[in-house]
């Protein structure tokens, strides 16, 4: 039967969800202030033929294309990058509408997105920070000298050539690694960036801008930042979808994760059936079930081998769920 | 098991809450945050943190710190010459091409002593020279060496009354549908020592794009706010009634009053 465990308290929980719609919102509207000068440059000051990366239209052999441009590489991107038809022609735009807010090009009002939810992202992250610091959560997924050793392992684990997680307590190295790198790199590098931006604050803070090498130079370290928020999403959805997406998203919605039920009670959810792991081990379903597979496909398997593997496995899950409960 | 019976239940809803997000997502965000755009409750709140930042950006910064200043050899190569195309009127071709001999800025409102000064008499006055770097509200920065008068030495002439709160810029641009280009900053930025209307760029009279005879420069803030092809000052205790009533030319169009960010 349904064995469920609390794993996200109520504030993880909210603020995760609005964490989620003010990056949107923030990356989104971005986008439109980055198309009102789609270019980025190093330094201080932006001289034109300087810009190591550019998205812009051009007309070639009388036809209008879109391309972007990094250092020497120029790629046709039309269609996608520097160029949108509308109903009135094909326009030059950097990012196209669907992916900006406002859609149409207003950067007044992208600005005034951007500095509302760059607020909601400040406040929100700094209430899930406090709150998960004050009861301890955050030592949990804290990258520790320890666990960089187990880095390696846990990747050869992931990529089948290591039969044992290297994993102990609730997060894995690699998880612990992300999560590490979000919120102590990446998040300080997104608002350190943004706020080198401000021509008040330079005043009073010199070496904001300089630190990241100039005013310029931190606009491409926001844009990157931007990127690297965007790819760790993709990689979290990716995450979530793949290893049981109705049990991860009740966990993140009403706390509740279910660890370990039969098929016939729960048939839409049958990836998350397998999941013998307990709390934060999200990952491991699938590499299980596929190395499990992988064990029938091998050549000669000696049997031994492979009852004492399998029984070796049922122990282990035996004693990982005796030592939860 | 009753528990059993409220998970399902709390499925359907979270299933259909999915299936409508998903057609949400589908369905194009931009017509959803783009209604919302329209919405005027909506953009009063987003427009609502702005006070918020101009206070705490200040109360950070204190009140005389110089923005950073630069030597020669940074000064751009290429400077953009942004915003509506210098004034056509005849008038301005004319004083233009006749060194502005005839030009005077006018400095009245709520002011002890109105005063017009020729620019032979502004060039008079203490000047300030820096380099700094000008960063436009699209993204990008140039950096160019400014000469003019300190807007404290006007400040000082003039007298303002005790109820002047801002000081507005009116300006010899229109943009195409024959609005007059103006601005306005408060006496905060107005007393700062690198706020200068400037008649020297680069160390040339200047050039008619940049705005000449006479801009402002409002270091701590961004490009939209230093006005060119100034006319005519004046000192105010609230800029409501002036044009649209957002403080200047671009506010008028939803950009922020304070631009430090």
């Amino acid at each position: 039967m349904a064995n469920l465990a609390y794993r996200h308290n109520r504030i993880t929980r909210a603020t995760h969800w609005v964490n989620a719609l003010a990056l949107l919102i923030l990356f989104m509207s971005g986008l439109q202030i980055f198309n009102a000068f789609p270019n980025l440059h190093w330094g201080n000051k932006a001289e034109p033929e300087d810009a190591f990366f550019s998205i812009y239209a051009a007309e070639e052999g009388g036809e209008v294309r879109g391309y972007t441009q990094l250092f020497g590489l120029r790629a046709d991107t039309t269609g996608w990058l520097g160029i949108q038809n509308t109903e009135m022609g094909p326009f030059p735009r950097a990012f196209p509408s669907w992916i900006t807010i406002p859609g149409f090009f207003w950067l007044a009002g992208g600005r005034r997105w951007h500095f509302f939810f760059a607020w909601v992202f400040a406040l929100n992250g700094l209430l899930y920070v406090l709150f998960n610091l004050a009861n301890g959560h955050m030592r949990k997924f804290f990258l520790t000298p320890k666990d960089i050793k187990k880095i390696l392992p846990m990747v050869l684990y992931y990529l089948h050539l290591r039969r044992e997680s290297p994993q102990e307590g609730e997060y894995n190295p690699l998880q612990k690694m992300a999560y590490t790198s979000v919120l102590y790199l990446l998040v300080p590098l997104v608002l350190l960036s943004g706020l080198a931006m401000s021509p008040q604050l330079d005043v009073a803070f010199h070496w904001l801008p300089a630190m990241f090498g100039g005013r310029q130079s931190a606009r491409t370290f926001h844009f990157l930042a931007a990127g690297s928020f965007s790819l760790f999403t993709f990689g979290h959805i990716f995450m979530v979808l793949t290893t049981g997406v109705f049990n991860n998203m009740r966990s993140m919605v009403t706390g509740w994760y279910r660890e370990k039920v039969a098929l016939s009670v729960d048939p839409l959810a049958p990836v998350v059936a397998e999941a013998a792991e307990p709390v934060g081990g999200l990952e491991e379903i699938v590499p299980e079930k596929l190395r499990s597979e992988k064990a029938e496909l091998e050549p000669n398997p000696s049997p031994t081998e492979a009852t004492s593997r399998e029984a070796e496995t049922d122990t282990e899950k035996e004693s990982r769920k005796n030592g939860k409960e | 098991m009753e528990k059993n019976s409220a998970m399902i239940s709390r499925r359907k809803i979270l299933l259909g809450a999915l299936q409508g997000a998903g057609i949400l997502l589908l369905s194009g965000c931009e017509n959803i945050f783009d209604k919302l755009q329209q919405n005027q409750k909506w953009l009063s709140l987003l427009e609502s943190v702005e006070d918020g930042n101009r206070w705490l950006f200040r109360f950070l910064t204190g009140r005389n710190k110089l923005a950073t200043e630069f030597s020669e050899a940074d000064i751009s190569k290429y400077f953009k010459a942004n915003g509506n195309p210098p004034p056509p009127t005849m008038d301005y071709l004319m004083n233009a091409m006749g060194g502005w001999g005839l030009w005077k800025l006018e400095v009245g409102g709520s002011v002890k002593q109105p005063t017009q000064f020729s620019l032979d008499q502004l060039k008079s006055l203490p000047a300030r020279a820096q380099i700094t770097r000008h960063d436009c509200v699209e993204g990008w920065s140039a950096i160019a060496k400014w000469k003019g008068v300190p807007l404290t030495e006007i400040i000082s002439r003039v007298q303002p009354q005790p109820q002047a709160r801002y000081v507005i810029f009116y300006c010899m641009d229109t943009d195409s549908e024959g609005n007059n280009f103006y601005e306005s900053i408060d006496l905060y930025d107005a007393s700062h020592p690198q706020t200068i209307l400037a008649y020297e760029m680069n160390g040339q009279p200047l050039p008619v794009e940049h705005g000449a005879p006479l801009r402002l420069r409002v270091e701590r803030q961004l490009g939209y706010k230093m006005a060119k092809y100034i006319q005519r000052i004046e000192f105010v205790a609230s800029y409501k009634e002036i044009a649209k009533g957002k403080g200047g030319y671009w506010e008028d169009q939803g950009y922020e009053w304070y631009a430090g960010i």
